[in-house]
């Protein structure tokens, strides 16, 4: 039976069930693991190989430079690459969690590799006292390194994103460590990486700021490895013994003692579960109880550990060792007769038309969820596609007959093994585990296939599972860019858009930025035009120099920030008669400009009027300057009568007047320069600096103020102030300084020109009741008369004044004014009646 | 009560939208460890009072203080500079910083950018040398909830930098800020616009929708049915009118400042010493001002006296009998509202002193003057008049635009002599003044005939028989004036532009009416059908919306004209303001002053 066959497979560890599966045999030829240094990724990430230059080996046809190649899981050559670089014997070499080779040499250089065997520049050194006392051993985590070098002195990467090296806590040591691990620094307290060295008879905890002594007495350790979650610390000790304690040494969790005191050439965690051991032709795997599992090798193997086993990797073929998960034991488990062994069973008898079947369904009817579940479950585990089929058929068989069960379980499952499946083909290369996969998430699976320019299947894999698609093809269009130096620009276009719209709302503008990098401009500039962001589009124009472009586009988007950046650009890069040329047909642009130079840089914006022809825009600018002359105490030297001020009011004047259309603004300027030297005058002869920076029309109030009316009688005539504003002023001016007989002398002067009404409002807001009363008869109109007798409260001859002229509704508004006054108020009722207007309010 | 307004009561959920810019700002100063002085641009401190109350800020280690070109005086040594992306503003920032270096203070400098970082200012900063010395961020407040149904962009300068400067900035944040709203609420499938700063934004509009799409699937139905945005430009006579509704003269005398008027404390009762100045809150939260701040004052004072009157009787009532439990807890209920009554009988009864002035009663006359345009020689000598007693110069100009709109400018000879007596009454550095006038074209010489006639006729703008206490028309807001902005949203709303196409073509700017779908590439340009769709309500039973956008500001007055319109019968949507600033026509004239000097 062929369940009998499955489990015959396995073996036993106490009471738990390990199996060692192929899951490829290597594509390549000629790799022998033991001539070479090898890099293996974890996730079944791509293997790095290179000639071991620690070892002595002989050379078959082959030259004697040293090769970098790379290659998936499957042993199919990814790239290949001379390794030329200098720096002395290569100690270290791994991948990072981002997939990039770290090799670091002798003298501290770190080299960094794509999976393409592409050096990423540029390379980072560990610092002086590296390079001048060597390194000799290198330990790596996820994505950062130790190195240990001749003077025993530690140095770390912490983070490879940003490879900047630090120096740890001096160990001081006389002698090389017996051996190293590092605490990945996710788990550490302090959140910094925990470097684990061990000497003589205990272990030195060497951090960034500080060492500490562990587990004195229990070493000396000959090999240590710090389990996946930093919680654990195997180590095999010079006795011969494996011990596995916590890492901060608190307690120890198992002894073994091992047949041999040679330390083994590879430690690992299975898991977390149990240990591996390896010595030339044997690996040995102890678990905390029972005996050890003991498999014989007859060529070098390595081990890679991963979260949920460890994949052995020999010249001939990659295995994996996990444990078998629950799933499968509870169906494939000799004589199980659980559920999903059962349904399984069933789905056999039902294959071969048995009504065996029917009898095992009755069985287990009550469990038959359960067991469905379990089929699905041992179903991802597997590697083999027919068994996979055969477990998701016994799932779906069951299912049948199942009425609550979750279906979305299943089709997850499918589709699950589905990209499985994908990735683990020979070609791909990736054998990753349902476990890994979950822990690696899709959309880093996705990442990695890009950068493995496997772009159809990333594409693929990421519409199935329903993920953004804009990282595959952005990527694919930047690739398929470099890539394709032979394709002229147009055709290239065609290849790139046909995909680009795949994706809505791309941004075209990082795939052009990328066209732009690789040299190729045109095409760059054709991609643009496809951006719709202009916020994006614009600066990307600029880069590649297409400013008047990116001008047009910008004033298209309305969004002045992006116009500004453009004529930023252009005026640092044009000289300015060209600047101003280009930005001059460009309202907006101009308008901008204009508003920023106003503000901050005036000579300039004197420069670009005059370039334009815009003589009035100059004279305002020079106008506008001389109040800030005025301001400015310096400026004030010399005569004020010919001073800078009244010169660039001048020079002003003499500009508007060069246009027909400004004569208005000329003539102000003229009477502005009048004025200025009028009031300095003024402020000679009366020694009081109060009339610069004053209007005309009070000027003449502040001579009459001062008494002085000959002065004022002179400024009036100067500026042709016309009667009407005259008689205002100087009303004013009287009722300030009250001088009710001056203003009653010039009531008497002529009739006023506009009657007599300045001469009362002066009064009433003087609050003199009697002066007022001196004017308000002399007004002709009635209705005036009324209202300036009811502010001042004379209810009787307002009333009168409004009945005669005949204006009711005016009567309404007075009664209202006097609503508290009730005498008052009957007044009005009186009139109004017999007026016979309507009633108001 | 709280400057902040309450927004449970708005027809979409304003709330979220402040708490949002809530948490950025405090997102922001978390960021930022310890101790630090808060420099804001006082503009912006406005638009913040109505966004987090100060308290909050000090919890979070913040010493405020306001941004001048004085250095700041602060223990902190971390110093946040919050501002707009104003030239000037950048300037005292670079002399602060230059004046610490040179006394050798060392201290970290934040700028954050309102709304968003600016390559204009940060070049400033880059050429002054400081720019290295910062780190630059951004607070992206677009819209600011005053009330209920008022949404501000906080852009005060906007009209005068896009009609004078030409300076588009704003426009681009108008769209930016509808843009978000629609990210909220849907995007929004009916926009008409009427002015070119209104059609511009909605161009901008859809181009944003283009480049990042509100996505359909998101929102079933979009909240907001239609969009109507409106130039100020196409109606700058209404805001030179005096507003007559209570809010309105408020804003007229007290200048009401995000949703708060300062005035003398003594006006309000409160005995303190002499000039101490308290802030008076104003928004919906206050019941009463809610049922009063629309209407036209003259209702006002006889509401309030009705209300005083019926307290006072149950007061009486209630010392001379005995009562029933529940009959006390009325009173005590009624009692509750007393604070209300005081507070708006002492506003009242100080705004009458305005009112009742002759000197207003006669601008008023004067303004319906100008609005009727039937007597040039009147209104003429009237202005010429105000300039001669030098009466205050917004007042002066404020009447001059209403006169210049009216008649498409003024004859040459009207026009420079009238400016020549405002500068030789308020000074040479005037002619700055003059000239932004001019170039926004409030105030020009006559090139054309005026039409204003014929629009006025034609939408009803001046009706006679306007009854303020019950109202049936909005032409009570301004005792018989109709604002002529409000008539073309009454028509937007009822029947889209295409039946007033004619009078359209009358008022300054070209219009458009796009209907947008979030699933064509491309909106289309929608002639045929100016009615809205049947889709009026929104799932739920509740009337859906119009925003109503003003580029250019809005008046009180116009505000509560919206909010009848809202109230009538028959009428299917909520109104929802947007504004880039609530503006009164004193303060829109008064960004329009510049000296040179």
């Amino acid at each position: 039976m062929a369940a009998v066959s499955v489990a015959a497979e396995w073996q036993l560890l106490y009471n738990r069930y390990y199996r060692k599966p192929e899951i490829y045999s290597m594509q390549w030829k000629n790799v022998d693991l033991s001539r070479n240094k090898v890099a293996c990724a974890p996730f079944g990430g791509p293997i790095a190989v290179i000639r071991d230059d620690s070892k002595i080996v002989q050379l078959y046809a082959e030259s004697a430079l040293r090769k970098l190649r790379i290659f998936n899981s499957a042993g199919v050559q990814i790239a290949e690459t001379v390794w030329r670089n200098p720096g002395g014997r290569l100690v270290g070499m791994a991948w990072t969690d981002d997939q990039i080779l770290v090799c670091i040499t002798q003298d501290g250089t770190v080299y960094r590799y794509n999976v393409h065997a592409e050096l990423i520049e540029p390379n980072v050194s560990m610092g002086q006292e590296c390079f001048e006392q060597s390194v000799v051993e290198c330990v790596f985590w996820g994505n950062g390194v130790v190195c240990i070098n001749e003077a025993n002195q530690l140095f770390s990467i912490p983070d490879f994103k940003n490879p900047s090296p630090c120096k740890l806590a001096d160990p001081n040591l006389e002698e090389l460590p017996l051996c190293a691990a590092v605490i990945d620094p996710q788990y550490t307290m302090s959140g910094n990486v925990e470097v684990l060295l061990g000497v003589e008879d205990h272990v030195l905890l060497v951090e960034e700021d500080g060492v500490q002594q562990l587990g004195v007495g229990v070493g000396p350790f000959q090999k240590m490895v710090v389990s996946r979650n930093g919680k654990l610390l195997a180590s095999f000790t010079h006795d011969g013994r494996l011990l596995v304690m916590s890492t901060d040494f608190s307690k120890i969790i198992f002894e073994y003692p091992c047949e041999s005191a040679l330390p083994p050439e590879q430690l690992a965690w299975c898991g977390m579960d149990s240990v591996l051991l390896y010595w030339d032709d044997m690996l040995l795997m102890v678990g905390p109880y029972g005996d050890p599992v003991r498999y014989v090798y007859d060529e070098p193997i390595i081990l890679i550990p991963e979260c949920d086993g460890v994949r052995i990797l020999s010249n001939t073929s990659m295995e994996f060792l996990q444990r078998v998960p629950d799933s499968t034991v509870s169906i494939f488990k000799i004589g199980s007769t659980l559920p999903a062994a059962l349904l399984y069973d069933a789905l056999d008898h039902f294959d071969r038309q048995s009504a065996k079947a029917d009898e095992n369904l009755r069985l287990i009817r009550s469990s038959l969820p359960e067991a469905v579940e379990t089929c699905i479950d041992a179903a991802g585990h597997e590697f083999d596609v027919s068994r996979q089929r055969t477990l998701l058929r016994a799932a779906s068989y069951g299912q049948a007959f199942c009425s609550h069960f979750q279906r979305d379980r299943f089709q997850e499952m499918c589709k699950t093994l589905r990209v499985l499946n994908a990735v683990r083909n020979h070609d791909i290369g990736i054998p990753l585990s349902i476990q890994q996969y979950k822990l690696l998430t899709p959309s880093v699976l996705v990442g990695r296939l890009i950068n493995a320019h496997q772009h159809f299947l990333a594409l693929r894999i990421s519409e199935y599972c329903g993920m953004n698609q804009e990282v595959v093809i952005m990527h694919w269009a930047c690739t398929k860019i470099t890539a394709s130096l032979a394709i002229p620009d147009a055709p290239l276009l065609e290849i790139l858009l046909d995909k680009l719209k795949i994706c809505k709302g791309i941004s075209f503008a990082a795939v052009a930025a990328h066209a732009d990098k690789s040299g190729r401009r045109n095409l760059a500039a054709m991609l643009i035009e496809h951006e719709p962001r202009s916020f994006k589009q614009v600066p990307l124009l600029l880069s590649i120099g297409e400013e008047d472009v990116a001008l047009t586009k910008a004033t298209e988007s309305g969004d002045c920030d992006l116009v500004y950046l453009v004529l930023y650009h252009i005026w640092q890069k044009r000289p300015a008669l060209e600047f101003f040329s280009m930005i001059q047909v460009r309202p907006l642009a101009r308008d901008l400009f204009i508003n920023y130079a106003r503000c901050y840089k005036h000579e300039f914006l004197k420069d670009f009027f005059l370039s334009t022809g815009q003589l009035q825009d100059v004279s305002f600018l020079l106008w506008k300057e001389s109040w800030e002359l005025s301001k400015n105490p310096m400026a004030s030297k010399g005569s004020p009568l010919h001073g800078p001020r009244i010169k660039l009011i001048e020079k002003a004047q003499s500009l508007f007047a060069e246009t027909k259309e400004h004569m208005f603004e000329s003539k102000a300027a003229e009477e502005h320069a009048k004025l200025l030297r009028i009031q300095h005058e003024l402020e000679v002869t009366t020694k009081q600096a109060i009339f610069v920076d004053s209007s005309i029309s009070d000027t003449i109030r502040t001579c009459i103020v001062l008494g002085n009316h000959r002065a004022a009688m002179k400024v009036k005539t100067e500026f042709k102030v016309s009667e009407k504003r005259w008689y205002w002023l100087k009303v004013f001016a009287l009722a300030t300084i009250r001088d009710w007989d001056a203003l009653e002398r010039f009531s008497k002067e002529k009739r006023p020109p506009i009657g007599y009404r300045p001469f009362v409002e002066a009064c009433i807001d003087a609050d003199e009741k009697a002066e007022a009363l001196k004017y308000i008869p002399k007004l002709a109109d009635p209705r005036e008369r009324a209202e300036a007798y009811a502010r001042i409260g004379m209810a009787k001859e307002a009333a009168d004044a409004a009945s005669q002229a005949k204006d009711g509704e005016l009567l309404g508004r007075l009664k209202l004014s006097f609503a508290q006054n009730a005498a008052a108020s009957s007044i009005f009722d009186t009139l109004r009646d017999r007026l016979s207007f309507q009633g108001i309010s | 009560m709280a400057q902040i307004p309450n927004l449970d009561n708005a027809p979409v959920n304003l709330s979220s939208i402040r708490d949002q810019s809530q948490k950025e700002l405090i997102t922001i100063l978390k960021s930022i460890r310890g101790k630090k002085c808060l420099v804001v641009d006082p503009k912006l401190g406005g638009s913040l009072s109505l966004i987090v109350q100060t308290s909050l800020l000090k919890e979070h280690g913040v010493e405020l203080r306001h941004l001048t070109a004085e250095p700041i005086q602060t223990e902190c040594t971390k110093v946040v500079y919050l501002v707009r992306t104003q030239f000037d503003l950048m300037k005292f920032i670079c002399s602060h910083v230059h004046n610490d270096v040179s006394k050798g203070l060392q201290r970290e400098y934040f700028v954050y950018f309102v709304p968003r970082r600016a390559v204009a200012c940060e070049k400033i900063l880059e050429e002054e040398k400081v720019h290295h010395l910062m780190t630059i961020g951004e607070y992206p407040l677009y819209v600011v909830p005053l009330d209920e149904d008022v949404l501000s962009f906080e852009l005060d300068l906007a009209f005068k930098e896009y009609a004078v400067d030409r300076d588009t900035s704003a426009l681009w944040h108008i769209a930016k800020a509808i843009h978000k709203l629609e990210f909220s609420f849907g995007l929004i499938p009916n926009v008409r616009a009427k002015g070119k700063a209104s059609v511009r934004v909605a161009e901008i509009l859809n181009r944003m929708q283009a480049e990042e799409p509100v996505n359909m699937s998101d929102v079933a139905v979009p909240e907001i049915n239609t969009l109507i945005l409106l130039d100020r430009e196409v109606d700058m006579v209404t805001p030179m009118c005096s507003q007559l509704t209570y809010e309105g003269l408020l804003d007229e005398f007290l200048h009401v400042n995000n949703g708060a008027v300062e005035l003398d404390a003594s006006i309000m009762g409160v005995q303190q010493q002499e000039g101490k100045k308290m802030k008076v809150p104003l928004n919906s939260s206050d019941k009463l001002f809610k049922e009063i701040r629309d209407l036209n004052f003259e209702v006002v004072v006889q509401v309030l006296r009705q209300k005083a009157t019926s307290m006072k009787q149950d007061y009486t009532e209630i010392s001379s009998m005995t009562q029933t439990v529940s009959e006390l807890k009325d009173f005590v209920k009624k009692l509750n509202s007393l604070p209300e009554m005081t507070r708006h009988i002492n506003l009242a009864q100080y705004l009458s002193t305005f009112t009742s002035k002759p000197s207003f009663l006669g601008r008023l006359d004067m303004e319906h003057t100008l609005v009727e345009a039937q007597s040039y020689d009147i209104c003429f000598e009237y202005i010429e008049e105000m300039i001669h007693k030098q009466e205050p110069l917004v007042n002066v100009l404020r009447l001059l635009i209403l006169f210049s709109v009216t008649n498409a400018g003024l004859p040459k000879k009207n026009f420079d002599y009238l400016r020549r007596e405002i500068l030789h009454s308020y000074g040479f550095e005037h002619m700055a003044t003059l000239n932004n006038l001019d170039k926004a074209g409030l105030l020009r010489k006559q090139e054309s005939k005026s039409n204003w006639l014929t629009i006025k006729r034609a939408l009803q703008l001046v009706v006679d028989d306007t009854n303020t206490a019950n109202p049936n028309d909005i032409s009570y807001v301004f005792s018989g004036y109709a604002p002529l902005s409000i008539r073309l949203v009454q028509h937007a709303v009822r029947s889209g532009w295409r039946p007033v196409e004619e009078i359209l073509k009358l008022l300054p700017g070209p219009h458009s009416e796009t209907k947008r779908s979030g699933f064509a590439s491309s909106p289309s340009y929608d002639a045929l059908t100016g009615t809205i769709p049947h889709m009026d309500k929104v799932g739920d039973g509740r009337r859906s919306l119009v925003l109503v956008v003003f580029i250019g500001g809005v008046t009180f007055a116009e505000i509560s004209a919206l909010r009848y319109l809202s109230a009538q019968e028959g009428m299917a949507y909520d109104l929802v303001v947007g504004t880039t600033k609530v503006v009164s026509g004193s303060t829109l004239t008064e960004t329009f002053i510049e000296k040179l000097g």
